[in-house]
This record gives structure tokens, sequence and C-alpha cells, in this order.
């Protein structure tokens, strides 16, 4: 039988990008268990001031994925170890806009996605999950 | 050692994100819908279609990357409406024989018009 | 290796009290990747359609019920979709979510989506073995 999974709590380096505490949700920046990084749903969180970025939605995409890779640097990996990434859009119009801003960021072998468009919270026009492998790659 | 992340199929047909890509143990398939995989054409039918036609499509997928369906763990179905639940469970079970994976199934609006969408988890 | 976990009683059997066609969990590679859980009494079988609160108490109780069988526990839980009829219930279920993983809680995503049989709380979770 393999040995378990280490499992540990992931905290971004810039405290205003932990909005699992900041705003005392029961959820974790990030776990990572072994060598994958599971993240929780981000949002357009200004890394500054901590608060909501809510401008327009391809701004908003940006904003997200700095955060992600922000969140992923402060645990040892990056947006190049990303396998999987699921995208929430609060409105399905928004999707080839955030199709090209997801190309800025993933211009080579991207990760895998999964895009919808449901409700989301506190105006968010976005919020982005991923899974990722730790480290840097070979 | 980092655990080695491989892009296992590319050039979805009309997306910028990889289909398949491997990391550590596992294979991650990107959300799949009723697409002609060459054309990139969209093949809108009924539920039982879609499901079929992107089970088909998911089963090619995964033995081109050396895994297959009995090595999937984990699938999320997304449906336009969970009243054709019943529908899309019909046609699932023909591909997911025996021991079949873990699996959540809700209902969303879709982007595009699709009625279903699918993606999973698998074991290399 | 890829391994069916064993459905811990009789009344999670959701493939067999409802056709879904699905294993409860399955372990593999040090995960344990489970089927979106519902209030359903795990030993009737019985769907338990209630408040936001009543149900997503069910549900943990239920995801602990199988985690532990399998070797795990709610407070091996990685990755969360927390999957919720209507978001205008979010304080509600943080509210019970929290009291179940209240140390180092797993990552999370909520999702307003439509549910089966009309339940108001999902529960879709991966954990460490």
């Amino acid at each position: 039988m393999s040995d378990r999974l280490e499992r540990s709590v992931i905290a971004p380096a810039n405290p205003k990008l932990n909005v699992s505490r900041n705003a005392n949700l029961p959820h974790s920046p990030g776990i990572r268990a072994g060598d994958y990084i599971f993240l929780s749903g981000m949002g357009p969180v200004d890394p500054v001031t901590g608060g909501r970025d809510l401008g327009p939605v391809a701004e908003q995409i940006r904003q997200t994925l700095r955060n992600m890779a922000h969140m992923l640097e402060s645990a040892g990996s990056g947006l190049d170890r990303v396998v999987k990434v699921m995208i929430v859009l609060a409105d399905s119009a928004d999707y080839d806009e955030m199709n090209q801003v997801w190309r800025e960021f993933f211009p080579v072998d991207p990760p895998a996605r999964t895009c919808c468009a449901l409700q989301l919270s506190n105006g968010n026009g976005v919020e982005i999950e991923c899974i990722a492998l730790a480290g840097k790659a070979a | 050692m980092a655990l080695e992340r491989e892009i296992i199929a590319s050039n979805h047909p009309v997306l910028p994100v990889s289909l398949a890509v491997r990391g550590g143990d596992f294979v991650f398939l990107s959300g799949m819908t009723a697409v002609d995989p060459v054309a990139g054409s969209v093949a809108h039918g009924t539920v039982a279609a879609e499901t079929r036609h992107i089970l088909t499509e998911m089963a090619r997928l995964l033995e081109a990357a050396g895994s297959s369906l009995a090595r999937v763990v984990k699938v999320n179905v997304l449906i336009y409406s969970m009243l054709e639940y019943d529908n899309m469970n019909t046609v699932y079970r023909e591909f997911f024989t025996v021991d079949p994976p873990a699996r959540t199934v809700c209902g969303a609006k879709l982007i595009g018009g699709h009625k279903i969408e699918i993606d999973c988890i698998a074991l290399r | 290796m890829r391994e069916v976990v064993p459905v811990p009683v009789p009344g999670l059997d959701l493939r067999q009290h409802y056709g879904h066609h699905q294993s409860i969990a399955i372990r593999a590679g040090g995960l344990i990747f489970c089927s979106g859980m519902v209030a359903i009494n795990p030993h009737t079988g019985e769907r338990e359609h209630g408040t936001v609160t009543s149900e997503a108490r069910r549900i943990f109780e239920n995801l602990k019920l199988l985690l532990e069988s399998a070797g795990s526990s709610l407070d091996r839980l990685v990755q969360v979709h927390a999957m919720i009829y209507d978001r205008i219930e979010y304080d509600v279920l943080n509210r019970l979510y929290r009291q179940y993983v209240p140390n180092a809680p797993p990552a999370r995503t909520v999702m307003s989506v439509q549910i089966e049989a009309g339940f108001k709380v999902m529960l879709d979770v991966i954990a460490a073995a």
C-alpha cells in the first residue's frame, strides 16, 4: 500500500489575496496533496487593496489569472504547471472575450478546461479554479 | 523530482485548450461537447445523441493517450436541464459498463447552445 | 491502481436505489474521487429534502461515513464543488459548512446549478486517501 499523500494548506505570499482569511470563508486558498495542487475558485481581487476590481470582464479575467499565477508561485508552482481549469462566467456572452484573455496567459500547451455560465456573487464577472502540479518542470 | 506534465492531445478543433493533459498519475480532459473533432462544426442533437457523440470521442481520446474509459475515475456532466437526466444516463451506461467512475451531474446553462458537456479525470 | 470504494451503508447505494450509473467513490493515485453527494438517508436510501442547512448536514454526515470507511476523513478533503440551487443561500450554506471543516478547510468553488430531484445542495468532493 502506497504512503498517504501529505496534505497542506497553500496561502498566497501577498496577504491581500487571501480571500479565505480576509472574508472569513470556510475554505483555504489552496490545498496541496502530494504533488497535486487544488486551488479554490478565485475572482478579480485587487492585489493592492484586497477589494474587488469590477471593471470590464476582460480585465477581471486578467486580474484573476494574475492572482492565480501568484497563488501558484507562492506554492512553488506556476501557471505552466496547471493541468485543469474550471472557469465560471456570470454571462455566457463574455465567452469569446474570455478566450482572448486566456490565450494571453496560456499561449503554449494550455491546460484542459471546462467553462460554464452560472450565478456569481458580489457582481463578479468570473470565477476560476484549477488543479496544478507542484514544483517546476524539470 | 516534480511530477511530469504532458499535453496528450492538443489541437482542440475550435478552442485554445488542450483536449487532454497528463499530470502525474492522471489524465485531465477538457469539457467535451458534441463537436466534430476534425471540422470543428457543432453537432447539435438530442441529449442521447450528443451524449453518444461525446463519449465515443472521449473513448477515442483516452485510448490515444494510453488510457481508456475503464480507467476513468471521475466524470462531471453538465446538462442543460435535469429533466433530461435519464436520456443521458441510458446512453452513458453503454460506455461505462463495469465499475463505473464516480460522477457528478448538474443542470446548468451551457455555452454555445449545447445540451450537454462532459469532462473527466482518468488514470494514465 | 483504480479501486471502487464499496458503499459503506446500503442507503447510499444510489446506483441500486435510483439507477445512477456511478460508483459512490473511486480511489486512485492516493486520492478519492466521490460522486456528488446529496441528502439521502444512509440507512433507508430515502431522499431527505429540507433546508440548505438540513441537507448540507446530512451530506457531510454521509461523506464522513464514506470517507472514514475508505480510511480517509473530512479533514483530508482537498477540493469541494459546493453546488447550491440558488446563490442567495450562500451564507446559510457557509454557516453549516464551517462546522464540518473547521480547520484547514479544503479548496472550494461554489456553483449555483440545478441539482437532481430538486435538492438544494450537493457536494462534489475529492479527498486525499
